[in-house]
């Protein structure tokens, strides 16, 4: 059992080895050029003197506090939406039409207005990650109130239920995968949308250390970067997954069977 | 003190309504369940028995006629009323003991604690208190959720096909269980089903049911003694009368479906 479970995650790994030895190859007898395709070796090296002089530390900083801010303005939000969509007809009535129109447009499509109301400050990256967050987040709250069994809700109407109570055992529990998948998600774009709002305008964060790396032909800087990203998104989703586990145990193994 | 539990069904009846159309599901239903009786519903699919159940646990809303519980008119569900339906519905993320626990007021305190831990010994689940609904089997969960019926003491039982979805030697054996629950609480049952034997081994009556409308055909008391030999002369004889029924409205008298 525990072997498998090793082979399993052990076999994820086959192909960014072999991507990692075929980028090795290619950079050091110089098949593409060195400009363009600096080799590993160079990478790490850019890596420690980024990490150590504590640029890379300090733009990540820069980078995550947009990210937070943005994430728990857009996700505290959707959720609320969602929720007040999903327990109430009204609320519903009157807005899922507009939240649906409005999410056709892509989160990018704003920057234009956004600049222009906002100016290029930190207020302008906050909202745009924010309103990233609050897609995913309100649709996923939403659906997860929404598919609450009837069954179960037939079940609790025998037994009289209060709204309270209603609430607590049926209808938040059943609707929390759901609404784990919203944050994670949620998460996602967020962190998405500071490197791309850090691209367009920005002192500091890790996307503006690439902006700069490009404009001086530094591509291990702009790799290092790209590779930054990667895995700082991956340890959030990770960690979040952890959560999920944690506090869904029942949900994980009941689908498992 | 009078015992609770009589159910008067009287000039029953009930439509659906769609756009342009109109359907008679139920076309006046007369039925009295005495208080400790267990009774069968039995009919071939769409003869509106589920909605009959329904009606009666208050799931379902307008209805022509009458429906009273110890003589006074139902008006929506009740915890005086305790279902179980085909599919267990335990709640995934309770364990048992919680599950079971679903319909006290205060499922802490140490009478409700009490009653959870009588009523999951009177389905056989002691020792199963923290186990999380995936990890039963079949009659287990269903088990569980004739204990979740029960915590509260309600006047009267419901189950909706209850036992559908078991195996047939799990079935045999949640007859003896039932059986069993049904003596020692001493509760009214109306159970649908549509398995001829299952009827005749719990029921005092069986009523039997045509569909579209549904009408009862037939009410056939079973006044066998306890506990039923499925093999036995009389046994037989009344499932004969009991798929009698069926016959008659089959276009070929020779086959029957159940």
């Amino acid at each position: 059992m525990k072997i498998q479970l090793l082979k399993n995650k052990l076999t994820g790994l086959i192909i960014p080895l072999v991507l990692y030895v075929a980028w090795d190859l290619l950079s050091r007898y110089e098949l593409v050029p060195s400009t363009l395709m600096p080799p590993p070796k160079v990478l790490f090296e850019t890596w420690w003197v980024m990490q150590s002089s504590g640029e890379l530390l300090l733009n990540m900083k820069m980078s995550l506090l947009r990210v937070g801010a943005g994430f728990l303005v857009g996700a505290s939000s959707g959720f609320l939406l969602g929720t007040a969509m999903g327990l109430w007809k009204p609320v519903e009535q009157y807005l899922n039409p507009v939240f649906n129109f409005f999410r056709q447009v892509p989160v990018v499509a704003w920057i234009p207005f956004l600049l222009l109301w906002l100016g290029i400050d930190e207020w302008f990256k906050i909202v745009f990650i924010s309103c990233g967050a609050f897609i995913p987040m309100t649709l996923k709250t939403y659906d997860g109130i929404k598919n609450v069994p009837a069954s179960y809700l037939e079940v609790v109407r025998v037994f009289e239920y209060g709204w309270f109570r209603l609430l607590r055992t049926v209808i938040v529990p059943s609707a929390l995968p759901s609404i784990f998948t919203g944050l994670r998600l949620s998460l996602s774009e967020a962190w998405m949308l500071v490197i791309g709002a850090e691209l367009v305008a920005a002192g500091e964060g890790i996307g503006n250390v690439m902006v700069i790396a490009r404009r001086l032909f530094q591509t291990d800087v702009v790799l290092v970067g790209v590779i930054v990203i990667a895995i700082t998104g991956f340890a959030m989703d990770r960690l979040l997954g952890l959560l999920e586990t944690r506090f869904l145990g029942w949900h994980r193994t009941q689908n498992a069977q | 003190m009078e015992r609770l539990g009589t159910l008067e069904v009287k000039n029953l009846s009930k439509k659906f309504r769609s756009r342009n159309d109109e359907l008679t599901v139920l076309n006046d239903i007369n039925l009295t369940v005495q208080p400790g009786e267990f009774i069968s519903i039995i009919g071939s699919s769409g003869c509106g028995k589920t909605t009959f159940l329904r009606l009666v646990v208050g799931l379902e809303k307008g209805y022509e006629g009458e429906i009273l519980l110890d003589g006074q008119r139902l008006n929506g569900p009740s915890l005086k009323r305790g279902v179980v339906f085909q599919d267990h519905r335990l709640l995934p993320w309770l364990s048992i003991e919680k599950n079971v626990g679903m319909g006290l007021k205060d499922a802490k305190s140490d009478e409700s604690r009490k009653a959870i831990q009588e009523h999951l010994e009177l389905v056989g689940l002691k020792g199963f208190e923290k186990h999380y609904p995936h990890q039963l089997s079949g009659g287990m969960s269903q088990r569980a959720a004739i204990a979740r019926a029960l915590v509260n003491r309600p006047g009267i039982l419901l189950l909706d096909e209850p036992l559908g979805a078991l195996d047939a030697l799990t079935r045999m054996y949640m007859h003896q269980e039932l059986e069993r629950i049904w003596k020692q609480e001493k509760i009214t049952m109306i159970m649908i089903t549509h398995d001829v034997d299952e009827a005749i081994v719990l029921s005092d009556k069986i009523v039997v049911m045509s569909s579209r409308p549904g009408t009862i055909k037939k009410i056939i008391p079973v006044p066998l003694a306890r506990p039923r030999d499925r093999a036995s002369y009389d046994f037989v004889k009344i499932k004969e009368e009991v798929l009698e029924e069926f016959q008659l409205h089959t276009e070929h008298p020779f086959t029957y479906t159940i």
